[in-house]
């Protein structure tokens, strides 16, 4: 009886409590959805558009709302490449505006993300000067400093502020001599021609978003003072154009056929004796002196 | 004295007539499994020959046994620094070549082949990989075979011979051998034992059987490097090394090994021996002239009472004691001196004994004629058509003196025995001949009657196994006896 009772009397109070705890989420969500949004702009964004600081790659985000309904961009921010495969002429002509480059589908995205995104860049295109206005980098000319400091940043003779891993371990440029540099991501000899500049490379430096950099470099960005001697050293490189990368990877595959060639080799002579076979020797030993 | 008690054994080579009758049975007892095919526990060779497999005395190549770079035991073949270096590639061991590659023939054909204008033939046919071979060598290839050029050439205990002769050897009319019956020698000192990196081999406490457990071994192989005498082998079915069990399962139910007992000369002896533990590494730590003296120093009498009351403290049975007592294999080797080691200079201190064989006369050609060179009916020792130094290489650590000690007295006893049973030598000249050989009359009669009237029970002196005593060792023989059942049979499998 006790314990139907005490059932009874919980199963009473629970449909006053429910709506107080779904405000309460509700609110936390909500709070929590500003600052979500930001960092998820910050994170995914950034490498590509700016709110109010012009255009990078992609077209500057300011006032995106004005230019097509709200619903349009809720499409397109969860599948742009259906967008395309639509053929929605608007699409296409933002397409050819970035020379081809499509917006990638970002990992995370969904109906909630996108609308808060979203709200974000309504209530940031309202700002004086959105916190999302871009990396302001100077026109002046790079000098030697800068080119030397790039480099050795780049080849991790210097360490980067907040500990990311240097360039060389995945990337390799022309003329970084020995062995080159790493080759799990692309040549970046010309990347400075590719990404058409520097204001658009040193975006895509403060927050990368390919799949194998990002979860790295969210961690441990780039600093802005890191990324401009970087830039320097990219575009010397680029500007002394770029020669056939795959010499140097050719090098690199006979070097290291050559090595085990050399290392088999001295194994064989330092190793004679290993197969040591006793009967055959002897018939063909006989055979010899017999024919002799 | 620590006193022990091992099953030792002794083949009168003298006796042996290259049957090879040891071999068939200890091959349908325990090699016909797939895997052993090629494996000999007892082998039969011809001397000078190479044996099986080919050269394996030669330890330049093979690497077994024990050395002393610096006065300290170390086995030739691998160590616990050098292990490294080969853990993926042991180059001391023999390869299928240097055995041979087993093969049967395909009888089939015999019976499917269609009608054609010759007789089927069944052609031979590998047993390793089922395909047709053809075959260049086999357990026994140099069967009778002296002379040939490469394989009784090549005998490593032709070191130390002159080029005449070398060259006598092989000459007609003077090619002379002699049969070497081989198998394990559970040795004293054994060196596959020391060299397993799994402990999977061990010598039994009871009985001195050296086995190799087959759930331990690892397949590292490094006992087959290290023996010697080259008679531990790889099963490569089931990725286990094997080799000769003495027949525990015979010897412990009194009966002789399977090759003791099929064996059609009664060349072989076993018997139980006494010996003292505690001096064993010292004794493989002597030089190479005290070798033989020092390993047959640790063999004990058993009618010593102080050995007998030592044993018995190590709790040694009395009637194992007993047994040691009558055993023929005490007599031959310590008694009589007549057996000695094989390759003593290996330092494994083998407990198979050998009795050299008497050699046929010396014999020249003059014109048509055939001459012996001694008009003496049991000619001397020295003008033996084997020369001494070869038969002191293989059986007396390459001093003569040892094997022609034994020889002498087998002569002197054959003298006697012409004495008195044929009587056209008298029997002061054969009296003088046994004083001379370091024996007597007595010992002469004990002598022959032990090698050419033993009966089954004088040859095979078995102790009783007392499993119910050796299992105390390990276990409780109670516990035993209530836990152990039919069990569960459980073939050896590669890998772990």
């Amino acid at each position: 009886m006790k314990t139907a009772g005490g059932t009874h009397a919980q199963r009473r109070t629970d449909p006053c409590r429910v709506p107080g705890a779904v405000f309460a989420v509700l609110l936390t969500a909500a709070s929590a959805s500003g600052q979500e949004a930001a960092d998820f702009f910050r994170q995914n964004c950034i490498s590509c558009h700016t709110i109010g600081g012009g255009r990078l790659t992609g077209p500057d985000l300011k006032d995106v709302g004005k230019r097509k309904d709200r619903a349009w961009h809720l499409r397109f921010l969860q599948n742009p490449q259906a967008m395309i495969d639509s053929g929605d002429p608007y699409v296409l002509q933002l397409q050819q505006q970035a020379r081809g480059q499509v917006m990638p589908t970002i990992t995370g995205m969904n109906t909630a993300r996108a609308e808060a995104l979203l709200g974000l860049i309504e209530a940031e295109s309202k700002l004086e000067k959105s916190q999302f206005v871009g990396l302001q980098i100077t026109d002046r000319p790079f000098t030697a400093e800068d080119y030397a400091e790039g480099k050795s940043l780049f080849v991790g003779a210097k360490r980067l502020a907040k500990a990311g891993p240097a360039c060389i371990s995945c990337h390799t440029l022309k003329d970084l001599g020995g062995l080159g540099g790493g080759r799990l991501g692309p040549d970046l000899s010309r990347v400075f021609e590719r990404m058409e500049g520097r204001r658009n490379l040193g975006a895509w430096l403060m927050a990368p978003v390919t799949p194998t950099m990002q979860p790295i470099f969210k961690q441990h960005p780039l600093q802005p003072e890191e990324i401009l001697p970087l830039l320097a050293v990219f575009e010397e490189t680029a500007k002394q154009g770029s020669d056939d990368v795959s010499v140097a990877l050719l090098n690199f595959f006979f070097l290291g056929l050559g090595g085990m060639v050399i290392g088999l080799v001295s194994i064989d002579a330092l190793w004679k004796g290993r197969f040591r076979a006793v009967r055959r020797p002897l018939l063909m030993e006989s055979a010899t002196r017999s024919g002799r | 004295m620590n006193v022990r008690s091992q099953v030792a054994m002794v083949f009168h080579l003298d006796k042996c007539i290259g049957c090879h009758t040891c071999s068939i049975a200890c091959k349908n007892i325990w090699t016909d499994r797939k895997g052993t095919e090629y494996m000999w526990w007892n082998n039969v060779e011809t001397k000078p020959g190479c044996g099986y497999p080919a050269k394996w005395e030669d330890q330049e190549k093979f690497s077994g046994g024990w050395e002393m770079p610096d006065g300290r035991l170390r086995l030739k073949s691998t160590g616990k620094g050098r292990i490294v270096f080969n853990i993926f590639h042991n180059p001391h061991m023999p390869s299928m070549d240097d055995y041979y590659e087993p093969w049967t023939y395909d009888y089939q054909h015999l019976f499917n082949a269609p009608e054609g204008e010759d007789q089927p033939t069944a052609v031979p046919i590998s047993m390793v990989t089922g395909e047709l071979i053809n075959i260049e060598s086999g357990p026994n290839w140099d069967d009778d075979l002296s002379g040939s050029p490469v394989y009784a050439e090549n005998d490593p205990n032709l070191a130390g011979l002159s080029e005449e002769q070398r060259r006598q050897l092989v000459a007609i009319e003077r090619l002379v051998f002699f049969y070497f019956p081989r198998i394990c020698n559970h040795c004293l000192n054994p060196a596959c034992v020391a060299s397993c990196p799994s402990g999977a081999l061990y010598k039994r406490g009871e009985d001195g059987i050296v086995l190799l457990d087959q759930k331990r071994c690892r397949a590292w192989r490094a006992c087959i490097a290290a023996c010697p005498y080259k008679k531990v082998f790889f099963n490569w079915f089931t990725g286990k090394s094997e080799k000769c069990i003495l027949c525990f399962p015979r010897v412990e139910t009194g009966q002789a090994p399977a090759c003791f007992h099929s064996c059609v000369g009664r060349i072989r002896y076993l018997g139980v021996l006494l010996y003292d533990a505690e001096r064993v590494e010292a004794a493989a730590r002597s030089s190479q002239e005290d070798l033989i003296e020092a390993h047959r120093s640790l063999i004990l009498d058993p009618n010593d009472p102080e050995v007998m009351a030592q044993a018995r403290a190590n709790g040694i049975h009395d009637s194992v004691i007993e047994s040691a007592r009558k055993s023929p294999v005490y007599k031959f080797v310590k008694v009589w001196k007549m057996a000695l080691p094989p390759h003593i200079e290996f330092r494994t201190l083998p407990m198979l004994f050998y009795v050299p064989p008497m050699a046929p006369v010396m014999a020249v050609k003059e014109g048509d004629a055939v001459d012996h060179v001694s008009g003496e009916l049991f000619h001397d020792i020295d003008e033996s058509r084997v020369p001494m130094k070869f038969l002191a290489n293989l059986l007396g650590g390459g001093h003569e003196a040892k094997v022609r000690y034994a020889l002498r007295k087998q002569k002197a006893v054959r003298w006697y025995r012409r004495a008195v049973t044929v009587g056209d030598v008298d029997m002061p000249t054969a009296e003088r001949m046994l004083r001379e050989a370091d024996s007597s009359i007595e010992e002469a009669e004990a002598i022959y009657r032990l090698t050419s009237l033993c009966t089954f029970e004088d040859r095979f002196v078995i102790p009783p196994a007392h499993r119910e005593q050796a299992i105390e060792m390990l276990q409780d023989p109670m516990e035993r006896k209530e836990s152990a059942g039919f069990g569960f049979l459980s073939g050896p499998t590669r890998g772990l």
